[in-house]
C-alpha cells in the first residue's frame, strides 16, 4: 500500500443554519455568533424542545436550480448536492475537464471517485403515506388497493439513502470507485477517509467526498429528547452546566487529489489530509464508554496513520456535543493522548447545532479554514469549564495553533469514534 | 505499491427464504428450489403484488438467547445476529477481549424502516385533520420508548453486532440500495488490506417485506405481479420475465488474513481476492443498455483479483429479473468475456431466492464461496424462452458440476452504484497481481 501519496484538498463546499456558504460558516464563528435559534419550521410553542439550528429562507432553488430534480429527491439529499456542487465549482475540476480532448475525459471520469455520508432517513419521509392511511381506513387490503392513487410513484427513489452520491455521479459525469456510509454521526468522516484510501490505494485520482443530513423533523427531535439528549437552549461543550445537543441540519463537501495531479494542473490547496483513525466501542447503539477508550484509540491510530506525534498537533476540533456523557468522555479520550497539556481545542457545534451525518464534515471544513486563518476559535457558549473536563484548553476567547495541524474528532452512535488529521498549505509545500 | 495482503473466507452464515442456515440455503440453491410464497407476514391481499420470498418459521429466540437484545431488533436485525453468529461459529473464532480491537465490522443495512404499526400510531396522533400536526407526538398515547428510537438509527444494526459479539476495531455500516452487500464486503476486504484490523465481519441485512416497502417497490413497478405463480416469478434472463421478487434475509462472512488462517488450521471456503466499483452516473431510474458503468467494476475487481476471463469459470449474476437490469448486466458481461462468453458459466441466484435488497450482496459473495468450495455452479431457475439479448452461457436445467477456480459476484444497484467482487479457490496460486493503475500519466 502506497501511504507516501500525499493528498490535499482543492475544493470545499457547505451548507447549514448558519449559511451557504464556507466564508459565511467561518464569518458566524469567528464573530461569536450562534445560529441556533426558535424552531420555526412547526409551530413549536408546547413542545419540549424548542430550538434548532435550522436554514432557513433559502429557496429550494438556490440549492438546487433543476426544479424538475425537487420532486425526486428529499431535502437532506438537496443539501448534499448543493455543498458537493459547491466543492466541485470551487476546485476548477469540471472546468479543467472541460478543456481536454473526449478519450481523456472518459479516462478523467473513471477516475474521479464519489463518497458520500448519508443521514439514512428521517421519520417523516413515511409520511408520504398518511394519507393513504386515512383513504384506507387504517386497512391494510384497502392500503394496497388505493396505494398507486394516492402516493407519489417515485417515493422509494425520493427517500435512498444513496441519493446523494447518485445524483452527483449523474450531474458531474464522475464514474469512478464509490460509496454511500450509513453510519448515523461518523457518515461524513467516513465518507472521507475511505475516499483519500481510495487515492493512496490507486483506486482513483480525485474524489469528491460529501456529507449531509436533516435530523430536524419533529418526531426525530421528539425521540432524541426523550432519550435526554437535547438541551432547552444551547450547545455549551465542557462546560459545567451543558444540558445536551441540538440538532441542525446541514451538509459539507471537498475535493481532493493526489499532490501530484493537483500541481500539474495548477490548482489552488486549500491543505493536505494527512491521516484518518476510527474504532468501534462496541459499547452498543446509544451507550458510550466513560473513559473515553474509543476516542483515545481513534486518535492514536490517526497519529500512526499520519506518522505524527501527539506533540505536532497544533489544534484540536472537538467533537463537543454538549451532552454530559459524550463530553466528559472525550475529555478523557483526549487526555490519554495528550497527557496534561493538549493543544488548543475548540469546537464548533454551538454555532450550527449538531448536524449529525454532515457534523464531521462540516467540522472538517472549519478546520482547514482555522489553520489557513491561523486562529483556533472560540467557544462562544463555555463559561465554567467542567472540572471533569480539565485541563482541556477550551475558552470563550479565540487562540493560537501549536502548529499548522488540526485533529478533528467526530463520535456517533453504535460508540463509533473518528479522528482526522489535516495540515494547513505550508506543510504541503515545505 | 507492495504485495497485497491476501484474505481467506473462513466463515458463512445466512438466513434467507431458503432457509435459516449456509447449508439449507445453498442446499435449496442447488437443487433450484424456489422461496417464493403469497406473503403470509401482513393482509397483502389489496396489494397489486402479494407474493414475496419471506424467511419462514424464523424465531429469533432459536438462535440467539438474549431477550433484552431481541427487542432493540427489527426483523432484519434478527436476521443479521442470527448470521453472524452462525458465520463465527462456522469460522470457529470470535472476538476476544485480547483480540477485540483486531475485529472489524462492515455491513451493508436497508433503508430505515418504519414498521407499520409505527405509522399507524402516527396517523391516529397526527393526522386526523388530514394534515399532519406535530402536536399529536406529545400525546400521551403516541409510543416514544427508546427502543424504537435505538432500532431505527441508521446504524443500529451495526451496534448491536458489535456489541454483541465484541468487535471494537474499524467499523461502517454501508449503503448503495441493491449494491449495499457487496458495498460493504468489498469495504471490508479493503479493511484488511489496509490492515487496520485482522478479521472482519461482513454481511448486509435487509427486509422490506413489510407495508411500507412493499409499496415503495410496487409504486415503483420494479415487481413481478405473477401472483398466481410465485415460484416462476423471479426468471433472470428469460424473454419474459417481468420484474423481481422481493425477499428478505442476512449473510455474514468471516474474513481473515490469509497466513493467519492457515497457521491456525482454519478451513478456507475461498481467497477474497478483488474488488471494483464504479457509478453508472447514467439516470437515477435505468440501467445503462449498453453496460457502461458494470463494465469498468467486472474489469476492476478481475484485475485486482488478478483473474482473467481465461481464468474466470463463475459469475454469479446480480439478475434480478427486470428487462432492463437483465439486458444491461449481459451487454457488460458480453463486453468483459469477450470470446469467454460462451464458456464462463453464469447464474442468478435470485431465481430462487428473490432479491435480498441491501443483503444480496453478502449472501450472493456467500453463495460464491460455496460454488467454489463444492465445485457447483448453482442453476438459474425458471429460464425457458431464452432472452437473444441474454445469450451469455446462462446454467440452464440444473446445477452444473464444474471445477470453478475463480467466481465474479456482480450488485448493481438502483441509481448506479456498482460493486463487483471476485473469489478464487484456496488451491489456485496466488495471482501476481498487477498494480493498480495509479494516474493518467
Amino acid at each position: 500500500m502506497n501511504t507516501t501519496t500525499r493528498i490535499v484538498f482543492t475544493g470545499m463546499g457547505a451548507v447549514c443554519a448558519a449559511g451557504l456558504t464556507v466564508d459565511e460558516l467561518w464569518t458566524r464563528v469567528v464573530s461569536g455568533q450562534s445560529a441556533i435559534g426558535p424552531l420555526r419550521r412547526w409551530d413549536a410553542s408546547r413542545w419540549p424542545v424548542q430550538v434548532a439550528a435550522e436554514l432557513t429562507g433559502v429557496d429550494n432553488r438556490t440549492l438546487v436550480e433543476d426544479r424538475k430534480l425537487h420532486k425526486s429527491i428529499s431535502r437532506t439529499d438537496m443539501l448534499g448536492i448543493y455543498a458537493a456542487g459547491a466543492a466541485i465549482k470551487h476546485s476548477g475540476l469540471t472546468a479543467y475537464r472541460d478543456a481536454m480532448k473526449p478519450e481523456a475525459v472518459v479516462h478523467f471520469n473513471d477516475r474521479t471517485g464519489v463518497f458520500a455520508g448519508s443521514g439514512g432517513g428521517t421519520y417523516n419521509s413515511n409520511y408520504d403515506f398518511l394519507p393513504l392511511l386515512t383513504e384506507a381506513k387504517g386497512e391494510l387490503p384497502a392500503f394496497g388497493r388505493e396505494l398507486g392513487n394516492v402516493v407519489n410513484p417515485m417515493w422509494l427513489l425520493k427517500n435512498l439513502p444513496n441519493n446523494v452520491l447518485c445524483h452527483v455521479g449523474i450531474r458531474h459525469g464522475f464514474k469512478g470507485v464509490n460509496a454511500c456510509v450509513t453510519n448515523q454521526c461518523v457518515s461524513g468522516s467516513q465518507a472521507l477517509a475511505e475516499a483519500a484510501w481510495a487515492l493512496r490505494e490507486g483506486e482513483a485520482d480525485r474524489a469528491v467526498a460529501v456529507g449531509h443530513d436533516t435530523p430536524i423533523d419533529a418526531e426525530t427531535i421528539l425521540r432524541y429528547h426523550r432519550v435526554g439528549l437535547l438541551a432547552p437552549d444551547t450547545i455549551r461543550p465542557f462546560d459545567a452546566k451543558r444540558a445536551g445537543t441540538v440538532l441542525g441540519e446541514g451538509a459539507a463537501a471537498v475535493t481532493i487529489e493526489t499532490l501530484q495531479e493537483a500541481q500539474a494542473r495548477g490548482a489552488q490547496i486549500l491543505g493536505e489530509y494527512l491521516g484518518f483513525g476510527c474504532v468501534t466501542e462496541g459499547s452498543g447503539i446509544l451507550e458510550i464508554r466513560p473513559d473515553g477508550d474509543g476516542v483515545a484509540r481513534a486518535i492514536e491510530l490517526a497519529l500512526a496513520d499520519a506518522r505524527l506525534q501527539p506533540a505536532d498537533v497544533g489544534m484540536i476540533v472537538a467533537h463537543g456535543n454538549g451532552t454530559q456523557s459524550s463530553d466528559a468522555s472525550e475529555a478523557l479520550g483526549i487526555r490519554r493522548v495528550f497527557g496534561t497539556h493538549p493543544p488548543p481545542v475548540t469546537a464548533f457545534k454551538w454555532a450550527f447545532g449538531h448536524c449529525i451525518a454532515a457534523s464531521g464534515m462540516l467540522d472538517l471544513v472549519m478546520a482547514l479554514r482555522a489553520l489557513s486563518e491561523r486562529v483556533v476559535p472560540a467557544v462562544a457558549t463555555i463559561e465554567t469549564l467542567d472540572p471533569a473536563c480539565r485541563p482541556l484548553p477550551v475558552f470563550a476567547h479565540a487562540q493560537a495553533p501549536r502548529s499548522g495541524i488540526a485533529l478533528v474528532i467526530c463520535r456517533g452512535f453504535a460508540g463509533m469514534n473518528a479522528a482526522l488529521l489535516v495540515g494547513e498549505v505550508p506543510c504541503v509545500l515545505d | 505499491m507492495s504485495a497485497k495482503r491476501r484474505v481467506a473466507i473462513t466463515g458463512l452464515g445466512m438466513v434467507t427464504p431458503l432457509g435459516h442456515s449456509a447449508p439449507a440455503t445453498w442446499e435449496a440453491l442447488v437443487a433450484g428450489r424456489s422461496g417464493a410464497a403469497p406473503i403470509r407476514g401482513f393482509d397483502a391481499s389489496g396489494f397489486p403484488v402479494r407474493i414475496g420470498a419471506e424467511v419462514k418459521d424464523f424465531e429469533p429466540t432459536r438462535h440467539l438467547n438474549d431477550r433484552r437484545l431481541l427487542k432493540f431488533c427489527l426483523p432484519p436485525h434478527a436476521f443479521a445476529l442470527a448470521a453472524a453468529q452462525e458465520a463465527l461459529a462456522d469460522a470457529g473464532i470470535r472476538p476476544t477481549a485480547a483480540t477485540s480491537a483486531r475485529w472489524g465490522c462492515a455491513v451493508g443495512a436497508g433503508m430505515l424502516g418504519i414498521p407499520f404499526e409505527e405509522l399507524r400510531d402516527t396517523h391516529r396522533n397526527c393526522f386526523a385533520s388530514g394534515e399532519f400536526n406535530p402536536d399529536g407526538l406529545l400525546n400521551e398515547d403516541f409510543p416514544t420508548d427508546p427502543v424504537a428510537f435505538c432500532r431505527s438509527q441508521s446504524n443500529a444494526g451495526l451496534g448491536l453486532i458489535t456489541r454483541y459479539f465484541g468487535i471494537r476495531g474499524y467499523a461502517t455500516a454501508v449503503h448503495t440500495a441493491c449494491a449495499s452487500g457487496g458495498q460493504a464486503l468489498g469495504t471490508a476486504l479493503r479493511v484488511l488490506r489496509r490492515g487496520l484490523v485482522d478479521y472482519v465481519l461482513a454481511g448486509g441485512f435487509d427486509s422490506m417485506l413489510n407495508p411500507i416497502g412493499l409499496s415503495g417497490f410496487c409504486l415503483l413497478g420494479a415487481l413481478s405481479t405473477d401472483n398466481d405463480t410465485p415460484q416462476r416469478a423471479s426468471r433472470p434472463f428469460d424473454a419474459t420475465r417481468n420484474g423481481f421478487l422481493l425477499g428478505e434475509g442476512a449473510g455474514f462472512l468471516v474474513l481473515e488474513d490469509w497466513e493467519q488462517a492457515r497457521a491456525r488450521g482454519a478451513r478456507i471456503y475461498a481467497e477474497f481476492a478483488g474488488v471494483g466499483d464504479s457509478l453508472s452516473s447514467y439516470r437515477i431510474t435505468d440501467s445503462p443498455p449498453n453496460g457502461d458503468g458494470p463494465i469498468q467494476a467486472m474489469q476492476q475487481a478481475m484485475a485486482d483479483g488478478g483473474v482473467t476471463p481465461e481464468t474466470l469459470d463463475y459469475v454469479n449474476a446480480h439478475g434480478t429479473s427486470t428487462q432492463m437490469n437483465d439486458r444491461s448486466e449481459c451487454a457488460a458481461l458480453k463486453v468483459v468475456l469477450g470470446p469467454e462468453t460462451a464458456r464462463v458459466a453464469v447464474s442468478s441466484t435470485k431465481s430462487c431466492m428473490g432479491h435480498l435488497i441491501s443483503a444480496a450482496g453478502a449472501v450472493e459473495a456467500a453463495v460464491c464461496a460455496l460454488a467454489i468450495r463444492d465445485g457447483i455452479a448453482p442453476v438459474n431457475a425458471n429460464l425457458e424462452t431464452p432472452d437473444p439479448e441474454c445469450n451469455v452461457n446462462i446454467v440452464r436445467g440444473q446445477s452444473r458440476r464444474m471445477r470453478i477456480r475463480a467466481a465474479l459476484s456482480n450488485s448493481l444497484g438502483f441509481g448506479g452504484s456498482n460493486s463487483c467482487l471476485v473469489f478464487r479457490h484456496p488451491d489456485e496460486p496466488p495471482a501476481a497481481t498487477p498494480e493498480r493503475r495509479t494516474s493518467c500519466s
